[in-house]
């Protein structure tokens, strides 16, 4: 971007910066970021010397989609506010969302409980229902939850997304029959489901479930079904959800070169079913952390926009440009959030609110500041819209697109972010790829070695950290937690026992037998996931099949 | 030479937040103790496994929001086998420090919170086992 004359006169007169004043050198001025990024006390146009801009930045909506998937970016229209929310019951969680939405979100996104994640029903053998259900998230184990949760409800104006993975083709189904029940098309219905088969394996231990590389032909059957075979094409039928790993203490070129590994491996298995890659690459859709380091998470979104430019058109030969933009949720971190002074969290949150919205995200989730605590309670919930509001109404931010390229920091550790993502993808290749590194416990090491080496940065005190180990507070307040509803249990139960007490059981026991066939004969599982979701078939029902076709699967998980 | 410290950590339900856990493990090994790490268990068999192995200290993991429940099950599986005073019972996780005192009440001898800091939990446990060897002498 610059004359090498001019670019050499910057370095000779930095020189004689550093010698007149008492600045020191480069080398004893460095300091970490949390990926080891070894960061100066200043940068100049020579240390970009080399960014091209047509190549390297280009505009907005233009390949390589560094400085934003849109045109028009924020100008036309802010981010998706869309906040991950789901306790208690489906009612409870449908009267929350639609406080939300009076406040102003404009997108949901369903957090749903343990058992809907994992694939069981609160009646299941060795469930304990009571300390299960709607404690961590929305119970929705058949039709009629979904149906409740999204009761009066905008679905043919706003975007609902599903958040769970194991039983993601099971909960997408009962989605779609819902909306069609409601009178929508499936053309018409827009919304994610999260579909991410690192989340359960890699972030969360999930009881009894099937093996990663069953997960990824379950994962690839939605994406096929929605996207390739074009049965709901506005829904985005996966979220690389990288964010969890990195809740997890890996750092930020490990969590985009994490989730372009495990995109990989879907694409891969997608183009070996006989689909062209841009038969379905324009709705792989991702799922990203905000984290503490502004600079290099802002770096981080930019460096990996332009990656996955290059890597579907390089590499996989993509025409469509849908499929070359990296379109990405973003959430704040919640592991960045403290119990001890829990109001601090709402800085910390505005921060990394920030950091998504001047990478170009396009929907955001904000933590409530209680989250270190318990689910957020409604008032919590309430400021953390506020906090997005405030960005998009009050601030101006949002005026010009990515307003921060041209900095000669931010594209310099841009250009190293890209570097170091690269890099990793490499070192997961060597492994195998993403699934041979799931399955032979890699990626749980290198997550073990980033926890607990975080872990130590904070004992030791070189990670800072208000409230836990400096600028602490003697005697807290202590904050009262939000509660779910002690009767979640018996309510689901209950829902559970009459649905099977109305449904067809002996269709459902014959659309059982075609879903094991589907199975055994490796087909698509999708048409009779949807049938039999439409007959009241429930989640643990569906999820049992796949068990006893595939069996379950030992995390190599060790201490 | 002291004996050993035996620590089975165990998680139970379903809740899969497995790093805290093997965290804990961890720093625990490196004080030197012997740690049985668990995985996800039934309270059924977490009690076997404690039993069989002959630990010191249950390390209950919880992040689940529903620890009082789970440690009163817990209790109550421990009494049902007139196992209640065989075991130093302990619990962690995203455990509000307005849960402790409930949790202690039903039978948690120390409850471990978000931010606690391992030479802590390392003290607590080492105390709490010696505590208990000097009453058996007692008696």
């Amino acid at each position: 971007m610059f004359k090498e004359e001019e670019i050499n006169n910057i370095k000779a007169e930095k020189e004689k910066w550093v010698e007149n004043t008492s600045c020191q050198k480069d080398a004893d001025t460095y300091r970490l970021t949390p990926s080891g990024i070894k960061v100066k006390n200043i940068y100049t146009p020579s240390d970009i010397a080399e960014l091209n801009y047509l190549k390297d930045l280009g505009f907005p909506g233009a390949y390589p989609y560094t400085r934003g998937v849109y045109p028009t970016m924020y100008r036309e229209r802010p981010w998706t506010i869309r906040m991950f929310s789901g306790f208690s019951t489906p009612e409870e969680t449908n009267a929350r969302w639609k406080m939300l939405y009076e406040e102003g979100e404009t997108g949901f996104s369903a957090a749903c409980d343990i058992l809907t994640t994992s694939g069981f029903d609160p009646d299941s053998p060795g469930v304990d229902a009571e300390v299960e259900v709607g404690t961590g998230g929305v119970p929705l184990y058949s039709i009629k939850g979904v149906e409740a949760l999204v009761e009066g409800l905008p679905i043919d104006k706003i975007s609902v997304a599903l958040v769970t993975e194991v039983t993601a083709t099971s909960l997408s189904a009962m989605y779609f029959n819902v909306a069609q029940k409601r009178g929508v098309p499936l053309t018409k219905i827009a919304g994610t489901t999260q579909n991410d088969i690192g989340t359960m394996p890699l972030s969360l231990m999930c009881r009894d479930s099937i093996s990663p590389d069953k997960l990824l032909k379950l994962a690839c059957d939605l994406i096929e079904f929605c996207t390739a075979m074009k049965q709901v094409p506005k829904w985005n039928p996966i979220n690389f959800t990288t964010y969890n790993c990195r809740e997890g203490g890996i750092n930020a070129f490990q969590e985009i070169a994490i989730g372009f590994s495990a995109a990989i491996d879907h694409i891969e298995e997608l183009l070996r079913r006989g689909w062209q890659i841009d038969d379905f690459a324009s709705r792989l859709a991702f799922h990203l952390s905000a984290d503490r380091n502004f600079f290099e998470e802002i770096a981080k979104y930019r460096a990996a926009r332009r990656i996955w430019a290059r890597l579907l058109t390089e590499r996989y030969g993509a025409k469509n440009s849908r499929s070359v933009a990296m379109k990405y949720h973003v959430q704040t971190a919640g592991s960045s959030l403290t119990a001890q002074q829990p109001m601090v969290n709402i800085i910390r949150t505005t921060i990394q609110a920030l950091e998504a919205v001047l990478g170009g995200c396009q929907s955001l989730h904000t933590n409530s500041y209680d989250e270190a605590i318990c689910l957020p309670a409604e008032e919590s919930v309430r400021i953390a819209i506020r906090t997005q509001q405030v960005i998009q109404e009050e601030t101006g931010i949002i005026d010009t697109i990515d307003p921060l390229a041209g900095s000669y920091y931010v594209e310099w550790i841009t250009n190293e972010m890209e570097n170091r993502i690269l890099g990793y993808m490499k070192e997961i290749e060597a492994q195998g790829g993403f699934i041979k590194a799931l399955i032979n416990g890699w990626l749980y090491k290198e997550m073990r070695k980033a926890f607990n080496e975080r872990q130590r940065s904070i004992v030791e005190g070189k990670e800072r950290i208000i409230g836990v180990n400096c600028h602490v507070i003697k005697e807290e307040e202590r904050h009262v937690p939000f509660k779910t509803n002690p009767w979640a249990a018996d309510i689901e139960k209950e829902r559970l026992r009459k649905l099977r007490e109305e449904r067809d059981n002996q269709k459902i026991a014959v659309l059982k037998d075609k879903l094991r066939r589907d199975c055994e004969k490796n087909k698509n599982v999708m048409p009779s996931v949807m049938e039999l979701t439409a007959e009241g078939a429930t989640l643990g029902e569906i999820a049992n099949i796949y068990r006893e076709i595939w069996g379950i699967w030992e995390l190599p998980i060790a201490i | 030479m002291d004996k050993k410290i035996r620590v089975l950590t165990v998680k139970v339900g379903l809740d899969g937040h497995w790093r805290g856990v093997t965290t804990v493990s961890l720093i625990l090994k490196n004080a030197g103790m012997e740690v049985i790490f668990g995985g996800f268990q039934t309270i059924e068999n977490a009690v076997n496994v404690a039993v069989q192995e002959d630990v010191d200290v249950i390390g209950l993991s919880i992040h689940s929001g529903a620890h009082i429940t789970w440690v009163r099950k817990f209790v109550e599986e421990l009494k049902k086998r007139g196992l209640e005073k065989e075991f130093i019972l302990v619990v962690g996780g995203a455990i509000p420090e307005h849960d402790f005192a409930m949790l202690k009440q039903i039978g948690a001898h120390d409850v471990f919170g978000p931010g606690t800091l391992p030479d802590k939990i390392i003290q607590s446990i080492q105390e709490k086992v010696k505590k208990k060897e000097l009453e058996i002498k007692d008696v």
